[in-house]
């Protein structure tokens, strides 16, 4: 029965990248809740930029509107990070668990790779505040 | 898409000791102009060959010189068009008569890095209930398939283009190197785009078979 769900999974390709995967892998922290308070601020350097520009711009485009060489072959397309719409209803910790742990521990595209062994947690902040550049936007 | 020089070599150039630059076939016919061979060389457009011994099949670097292939659609991840998605060299890459692309792939294979790790790994296939695990490890859990390009169930080739593909990478690269590049790539690449990952030993065993186990032959499923 299990074999038989998980190429049920396969055909349908439920998990590639699905936007709303069921279940987090062993070890992924929930979720931050929206207005939990912001991480501890980190200033953008052009260090920052340059760390965006040569990881991120892959998916996420040079200018951060999600589309990066990846884009068009992703099922679920990066996240443009200049949509102030969305990104304002995120909370800074929700975007640094989703860089640090990756799209699939905090419930969103598992497309998005945990970035937690590359960078450490003060260049995960200042991204997270580069992305609020890029946004023009604040979390509620 | 690796750029190799091509033209005759003598065996009495191939043997160097470790390299410092690139070794003196290499500089002679022109493989060096877009190839790195040490370390120390400053950044190329083109895949690093220092290692080559390690990474490659020579069955594969044999046939690839005589045809060419795409394995960077996006280009090189050093070519200075590389993000925008119109790398600056787009090709043809050189090809070879069989006899000249045996005789440099046999060059290619004595470059190695020293003192690697040696790995061992399982020969025997995967079944198919443990590839469909670790495919879902490979898509999911790990996202490899943002950025490489692999087979989805009807063998079509499927995934981002800023990594190299996947597809034939059973063909193309040694399982040994592939263990290595997932547990350590600092050992090859100072600072390269793919994220690195912690993982287990099971872990890593199991996506170096799998990633292994993609062949371009038919008859081999990936």
């Amino acid at each position: 029965m299990m074999a038989l769900s998980i190429v049920l999974m396969l055909m349908s390709g439920m998990w590639a990248c699905d936007p709303e995967p069921t279940s987090a892998p062993p070890g992924a922290s929930a979720p931050a809740e929206p207005g939990k308070p912001s991480v501890p601020a980190q200033p953008v350097t052009r260090q920052t930029r340059d760390t965006y520009q040569f990881y991120c711009a892959q998916c996420h485009g040079l200018k951060g509107k999600g589309d990066g060489i990846n884009a068009r072959f992703l099922t679920v397309p990066p996240r443009d990070h200049t949509k102030t719409d969305y990104l304002e209803t995120r909370s800074d910790a929700q975007l640094f668990d989703a860089i640090k742990l990756g799209g699939l521990a905090v419930g969103r595209a598992p497309c998005m790779p945990a970035w937690g062994h590359t960078f450490n947690d003060d260049t995960i902040r200042s991204l997270v505040r580069h992305i609020r550049e890029l946004c023009h936007c604040e979390a509620f | 898409m690796i750029l190799i020089c091509w033209g005759l070599w003598g065996q009495s150039l191939w043997a160097e000791p470790a390299l410092q630059t690139a070794p003196a076939w290499a500089e002679v016919e022109g493989c060096a102009t877009c190839h790195r061979f040490s370390p120390n060389q400053p950044e190329s457009t083109a895949p690093d060959l220092f290692y080559a011994g390690n990474k490659f099949q020579q069955d594969w670097l044999v046939e690839y010189l005589q045809r060419p292939t795409v394995i960077r659609q996006a280009g090189h991840t050093r070519d200075p068009g590389f993000l925008q998605g119109q790398p600056d060299f787009t090709g043809p890459h050189p090809v070879l008569k069989p006899k000249d692309a045996a005789t440099l792939a046999a060059a290619l294979m004595t470059l190695k890095l020293p003192d690697l790790e040696t790995v061992a790994l399982a020969t025997t296939p995967l079944s198919e209930g443990k590839k469909v695990r670790i495919k879902i490890l490979f898509e999911r859990d790990y996202s490899c398939i943002a950025c490489h390009e692999s087979y989805n169930l009807a063998r079509q080739p499927r995934g981002g283009v800023s990594g190299p593909s996947l597809i034939d990478a059973g063909n193309r690269l040694q399982a040994e190197w592939v263990y290595l590049w997932l547990q350590q790539p600092k050992i090859f690449l100072k600072k390269g785009r793919m994220p690195v990952y912690q993982f287990d030993e099971e872990t890593l065993l199991n996506l170096t078979r799998y990633i292994a186990s993609h062949k371009k032959e038919s008859g081999n499923k990936n």
